[in-house]
C-alpha cells in the first residue's frame, strides 16, 4: 500500500515536471541542444556565457571583423541567453549592413531580430552597454536605428542621406 | 490498473505524443500547439473511446479510490486528450485544401464512429486505419506531390491537381525527418491507446459473478 503511494506520487511528479517541460520548449521554441540547457539554466540564474569567447568577439567587433566577431559572440552565446552578447551580435549586423548610399535589408533585419532577442532577455527591457566605441548606448536605440534603416519612405530620396555617419 | 502504469507509462507516453505530435521539422524546428479544431476531435476521440469501452473512466477517477489515485487518473484523461488533439493535428497536413479534406474527414468518421458503437477492439482497428491512411496520404503522397525534385510523372500529375484544386493542393516542404518522427509518434498514440484501462461492461460483470460463483461452489465441495 506504502509503496504504490510512493509510485503514484513519484509518477505524478514526473508527469507534472515533463509536462512544465514540455509548455517550456513550446514557449521557448529552442532550435539546438544548447539553446535548451542555456535556456534551462537561465531559468535557475546559472547560465554563464563563455567569457574568452566573448573578449575575442569583442576584440574582432572592434577591428571591423564583424562575421568573425559575430562567430565568436555565438559561441561564447550558444544559447542566445545573454542580452549584452545578443545586443553585440545586433550592433555587428548593424555595422556590416550599413551603407551611405543604402544599408543590406538582410543584415538589418537579423540585425533587427538580435536586438529584439536582448531586449527580451533584459530585465525590465531595459539594456545599457557602457562602451566608448559605440555610438548607440542602448538596445532601444539599436532597435528604432534598424527599424528606421528598414522602413521605406521619401526620406530614403534625400541626397543629404550620403553625408549621415555610421554609429 | 497497475499503478505503474497509470502513473508513469501512460502519462509519458501521452506527454511525449504531445512534444513529438507539434513538431514540425523544415529548415528549423517548430513547436505548434493543437488547433481549436484538433482540440474538438481530440474531445470527440476521448468520447469515442468511453463510448466504446476502449477507456473506463471509472478505473481511473471514482470516489473509491485514494485522492492520489485520483489525481493520477485525471492526468492520464488530461494527456490522453492532449495527445489525440496533436495525434490529428500531426496526421492533418498544414495548408490549402487538404487540410479541410482531412479536418472533415477525421470529423465524419469520428461522429460515425461515435454512432456505431463498435466494441473496444474494433474501434482501436478502425482508429489504426484512420491514422495509417491520414499518414500515408499526408507523408508520402501529398510529400510526393510537393516534391519540387520529382520528376515528370509528378509534374504531369501536379498540373493537373493544382488546376482542380486552384493551386492549394501543394505543402510546405518538410525535412525527410518528418515523416519518420510522424511514424513513431503515431504507433506510441496507439500504443497508448491500446493499454488505457477498458470498460467493463454489465454483461462481463455478471459473467464474471457466475464465473466466481463457480469456483467458489466448487472450491466448497473440494472442501467437503
Amino acid at each position: 500500500m506504502v509503496q504504490s503511494l510512493y509510485i503514484r506520487a513519484l509518477g505524478l511528479a514526473v508527469s507534472v515536471g515533463y509536462a512544465v517541460l514540455i509548455a517550456w520548449l513550446y514557449v521557448h521554441q529552442p532550435q539546438s541542444v544548447s539553446e535548451v540547457t542555456g535556456g534551462l539554466a537561465a531559468n535557475i540564474g546559472a547560465y554563464q556565457i563563455d567569457q574568452q569567447a566573448f573578449d575575442e568577439g569583442l576584440r574582432l567587433f572592434r577591428s571591423g571583423q564583424f562575421s568573425a566577431a559575430r562567430a565568436a559572440f555565438d559561441r561564447a552565446d550558444a544559447a542566445h541567453r545573454d542580452a549584452t552578447t545578443q545586443f553585440y551580435i545586433a550592433y555587428s549586423w548593424y555595422r556590416e549592413g550599413w551603407g551611405r548610399i543604402y544599408n543590406d535589408d538582410q543584415m538589418f533585419t537579423l540585425g533587427l531580430a538580435a536586438a529584439n532577442r536582448a531586449i527580451a532577455l533584459s530585465p525590465h527591457g531595459i539594456l545599457r552597454v557602457e562602451d566608448a566605441d559605440l555610438g548607440m548606448r542602448t538596445a532601444d536605440e539599436l532597435r528604432a536605428e534598424l527599424e528606421a534603416g528598414l522602413r521605406r519612405d521619401v526620406s530614403d530620396l534625400n541626397p543629404m542621406r550620403v553625408f549621415r555617419q555610421r554609429k | 490498473m497497475n499503478d505503474a502504469r497509470e502513473a508513469f507509462y501512460l502519462p509519458l507516453l501521452f506527454l511525449t505524443v504531445v512534444l513529438l505530435g507539434g513538431m514540425r521539422i523544415f529548415d528549423r524546428i517548430v513547436l505548434l500547439p493543437p488547433s481549436l479544431f484538433s482540440l474538438v476531435l481530440g474531445l470527440l476521440l476521448l468520447g469515442v473511446l468511453v463510448r466504446c469501452g476502449a477507456l473506463g473512466p471509472e478505473l481511473l477517477m471514482n470516489s473509491g479510490r485514494p485522492a492520489i489515485a485520483n489525481l493520477n487518473g485525471f492526468v492520464v484523461l488530461l494527456t490522453m486528450f492532449l495527445a489525440g488533439a496533436q495525434a490529428f493535428s500531426l496526421a492533418t497536413p498544414d495548408t490549402g485544401l487538404p487540410n479541410l479534406l482531412f479536418s472533415v474527414f477525421f470529423l465524419v468518421l469520428l461522429l460515425n464512429t461515435l454512432a456505431a458503437s463498435p466494441d473496444r477492439v474494433r474501434v482501436l482497428r478502425s482508429l489504426m486505419v484512420i491514422f495509417g491512411s491520414a499518414f500515408i496520404l499526408k507523408f508520402i503522397v501529398l510529400a510526393a506531390l510537393s516534391d519540387p525534385e520529382g520528376g515528370r510523372l509528378r509534374r504531369v500529375l501536379l498540373a493537373l491537381l493544382e488546376g482542380v484544386t486552384l493551386g492549394t493542393l501543394t505543402q510546405p516542404l518538410a525535412h525527410p525527418a518528418a515523416g519518420y518522427v510522424a511514424f513513431f509518434t503515431l504507433i506510441m498514440f496507439l500504443t497508448g491507446l491500446a493499454l488505457l484501462p477498458k470498460r467493463v461492461t454489465s454483461s462481463q460483470l455478471s459473467v464474471l459473478s457466475s464465473d466466481q460463483l463457480t469456483t467458489t461452489n466448487s472450491q466448497l465441495r473440494t472442501e467437503n
